[in-house]
C-alpha cells in the first residue's frame, strides 16, 4: 500500500498542497488533471526525486519520506520515455540490475523476460533513436518493470503517442497490470484512459486533490464544477436544493438522486437525457418541455441544445438523433432519471 | 517573385561574402607561401621550432586536461543546482574570457610573484613565474571560461529526467552522472576540449606576462613567432605561424564536426 500523508511541495510555478492519497496493493490508480495541476511533482515526490516540504510517504508499511530514490523500489516511466540514447534497448533494460551488481546470467534472463512481456524481445540490440514512439515507451516500461518495483509510476505514458499506438499500449498496460499485479500510479490529462485502466481515480487541480473515487463515481457524481467540467458533464444547473431531494432550478423542479439543502448545482451528463417530440410520461422521471436551439453533428454523435427555460445540452448517437426526428426551432420533451441528476453544494466551490 | 530586384540584392550580399572569404584566404596563403618550401621545412625542423612545438603541445594538453577537470564539477553545479551566489558566480567565471589576456597575465604575475600564497607555492617548489609551469597556468586561467561555457551548456542540454530515472534504477547522484549524463555529453565535451586546446596553443598575452619570453625555455609557438619577428628572423616566425594556422584549421573543423551534435538529446 502506498500512502501519501498531507504532502506539500513547492517548486516555483508547480506545487502540491497538503495532498493525501492512499493507494491499495495492486491497484491501478489514475491521477487526472489539467497541465500544471502538480501531477508530475506528485509522482517525482513519490519516486524520491524531491523531498516533500511537509508530510510523509509510506510504502508497504515503511516510511520512505527521506529514503533516497535508489532505495525506494519505485519505478518511473516518463511521457517522453527517457531511454538512455547511448545504450541499446538491452542495456537500458538491464541498467537497474547492473546498479545492483546482479549476476550476468540472471540479468540476461530477467531482461529477456521483461522484454517478452512487453513484446520487444526482437528489439534488444537496437538503439532507442531507431525505435518508434510506442516501441520506446514499451522499452521504458520494461526497464522499470525488470526491477520488480513495489510501485510503478507512469507520467502521461500514452500522451506522446499517435491514436492507434495509444490504444494498443493502453490495452497492454491493462494486460501488464493484470499479469504482474504491480501497484500502478498513472497520471494523465486524458479522461479516456480512465475507463479501461483505473480501479480508482483522483482529480487534481492547482496542487490539490479535489475528488477521489471510482471512474464511474467521478464520471457521474462530480463534487464540483471543476470535476464536472473536466469529465464532460455539460449540464450544470444552479438551483436551490431541499431535503426531499428536489432542486428548484428557475421554474423547474428537478428530482435528483441525492438531497442537499441550500444553493446547489445539478450535474446531468448530456448522454443521459432522452429526447422526444411526443409527450413523455413521467414514470418517476424528470420530464421537461423545451424548444430545440441548435443541432451540431460531432463525429458519430449529435449534440443538441435545448432551451427549456434553462439551457440543456443533449448528446445522442447519430441513429438516436434520426429516430427523434427533431430539427432546430421545434418543441421537444426531455426526460432523465433522478439517478442521472447528481447534486453538489455550490458553496464548496468558494473554498 | 520580383526576380530583378531580388537578384541585385542577392548579387550584392554574395559579392561581399566572396570578397571577405577571398581576403581571409589571401591572408592565410600569404603567410604559408612566404618562404620557399625548402626554407620553411628547414625552419620547421630546426631545434628552436621543434622545441616550441613540443612545449606548446605539452603545455596546452596539460592545461586543457586541467580545464576539463575543473570545468566538469563547476559546470555541473551551475547547470543542475541552485545555490546562493550562483548568478554572481556565473558572471565571475566568464570574466577571464572578457579580460585582455595581458591584464590576466599581470594579475597572475602579481598573485604568483608577490602574494603570500604565490611565494609559499614557489617555496614549496611550484614556481610559476618565468617557468613552463607559468605557461600552463596562464593557458588554464584564460581558457577555463571557454571550457566551462561549453560544458555548462552541454550539461544543460541533457534533460535532468534521465538522471531521475537512473536514480530510480539504483544510481547514486554520482553514478547517475557517470553512467548517463557524462556519456550523453561526450560530443559537447569533446568539442569544448578541442576549442580549449586550440586556444591554449595560441595563448600569448597572459603567458608572456607570467612565463616571460625566454628563448628555448618558455618559448611556445606564439612566443617563438613574437621573438623571431622582433629579432628579424622572419622565416622562423613564419614557420611558427604556419603550424599555428594548421592547428587552428584542424581544430575548427573538429569543433564544427562534434560541436554541432552537442544537442542531439
Amino acid at each position: 500500500m502506498l500512502t501519501i500523508d498531507s504532502v506539500s511541495k513547492s517548486l516555483g510555478e508547480f506545487s502540491l498542497s497538503n495532498v493525501s492519497l492512499s493507494i491499495e496493493d495492486g491497484e491501478y490508480f489514475i491521477v487526472l488533471g489539467p497541465t500544471g495541476a502538480g501531477k508530475t511533482i506528485l509522482l517525482e515526490t513519490i519516486a524520491g526525486i524531491y523531498t516533500p516540504d511537509a508530510g510523509r510517504i509510506f510504502l508497504n508499511g515503511r516510511e520512505i519520506t527521506d529514503v533516497p530514490a535508489r532505495e525506494r523500489k519505485i519505478g518511473m516511466v516518463y511521457q517522453d520515455y527517457m531511454l538512455f540514447p547511448h545504450l541499446t534497448v538491452e542495456d537500458n533494460i538491464s541498467f537497474g540490475l547492473k546498479s545492483h551488481r546482479a549476476d550476468p546470467a540472471f540479468i540476461r534472463g530477467k531482461v529477456q523476460e521483461s522484454a517478452d512481456l512487453l513484446n520487444i524481445g526482437h528489439l534488444l540490440h537496437r538503439y532507442p533513436g531507431t525505435l518508434s514512439g510506442g516501441e520506446q515507451q514499451r522499452a521504458a516500461i520494461a526497464r522499470a518493470l525488470v526491477m520488480e518495483p513495489e510501485a510503478l509510476l507512469l507520467d502521461e505514458p500514452l500522451s506522446a503517442l499517435d491514436v492507434k499506438t495509444r490504444e494498443n499500449l493502453r490495452a497492454e498496460l491493462a494486460r501488464i497490470h493484470e499479469a504482474t499485479g504491480t501497484t500502478i500510479v498513472h497520471i494523465t490529462h486524458n479522461f479516456e484512459e480512465v475507463f479501461d485502466l483505473a480501479d480508482r481515480v483522483a482529480i487534481m487541480r492547482g496542487g490539490d486533490v479535489i475528488q477521489v473515487g471510482s471512474a464511474e463515481e467521478i464520471f457521474r457524481k462530480p463534487n464540483s464544477d471543476f470535476v464536472a467540467g473536466f469529465v464532460g458533464v455539460e449540464n450544470l444547473l444552479r438551483g436551490t436544493g431541499s431535503s426531499d431531494g428536489t432542486v428548484a432550478v428557475g421554474d423547474l423542479q428537478i428530482r435528483a438522486e441525492n438531497a442537499i439543502p441550500g444553493p446547489v448545482s445539478v450535474a446531468i451528463r448530456p448522454e443521459e437525457i432522452q429526447l422526444s417530440k411526443a409527450p413523455l410520461s413521467k414514470n418517476g422521471r424528470n420530464v421537461v418541455f423545451g424548444r430545440v436551439d441548435s443541432v451540431r453533428p460531432n463525429g458519430g454523435l449529435v449534440k443538441v441544445s435545448v432551451d427549456a427555460g434553462v439551457p440543456f445540452r443533449v448528446t445522442l448517437t447519430r441513429q438516436g438523433f434520426e429516430e427523434t426526428g427533431v430539427a432546430p426551432g421545434e418543441a421537444i420533451y426531455l426526460a432523465f432519471l433522478p439517478s442521472a441528476a447528481h447534486v453538489y453544494s455550490s458553496e464548496e466551490e468558494e473554498a | 517573385m520580383n526576380l530583378k530586384n531580388s537578384s541585385y540584392f542577392r548579387m550584392a550580399t554574395v559579392a561581399v561574402a566572396l570578397l571577405i572569404a577571398a581576403f581571409i584566404v589571401m591572408i592565410l596563403v600569404g603567410v604559408v607561401t612566404h618562404s620557399p618550401p625548402a626554407v620553411l621545412i628547414e625552419c620547421l625542423l630546426s631545434e628552436e621550432i621543434q622545441f616550441a612545438i613540443r612545449l606548446s603541445i605539452i603545455t596546452s594538453i596539460i592545461s586543457t586536461l586541467l580545464c576539463i577537470l575543473v570545468a566538469m564539477p563547476v559546470a555541473y553545479a551551475l547547470a543542475r543546482y541552485t545555490f546562493p551566489g550562483k548568478t554572481v558566480m556565473n558572471m565571475l567565471m566568464d570574466i577571464p574570457m572578457a579580460l585582455p589576456p595581458l591584464v590576466a597575465g599581470v594579475g597572475l604575475l602579481l598573485f604568483f610573484g608577490v602574494s603570500p600564497i604565490g611565494k609559499s607555492l614557489a617555496a614549496a617548489g611550484l614556481a610559476f613565474v618565468f617557468t613552463p609551469l607559468g605557461i600552463i597556468m596562464a593557458q588554464f586561467f584564460v581558457n577555463l571560461p571557454y571550457m566551462l561555457r561549453v560544458t555548462r551548456s552541454t550539461f544543460q542540454g541533457v534533460n535532468p529526467r534521465y538522471e531521475y530515472v537512473a536514480k530510480t534504477l539504483g544510481c547514486t547522484d554520482a553514478q547517475a552522472f557517470w553512467r548517463v549524463t557524462l556519456p550523453m555529453s561526450w560530443n559537447g565535451l569533446l568539442a569544448g576540449s578541442v576549442i580549449t586546446w586550440s586556444k591554449g596553443i595560441g595563448e600569448f598575452g597572459a603567458g608572456l606576462m607570467l612565463a616571460g619570453a625566454t628563448r628555448m625555455k618558455t618559448e611556445t609557438l606564439p612566443l617563438s613567432l613574437f621573438l623571431n619577428m622582433s629579432t628579424g628572423k622572419l622565416e622562423y616566425a613564419i614557420a611558427a605561424a604556419t603550424i599555428l594556422i594548421m592547428i587552428s584549421v584542424v581544430s575548427l573543423y573538429a569543433f564544427e564536426r562534434y560541436g554541432g551534435a552537442t544537442h542531439v538529446y
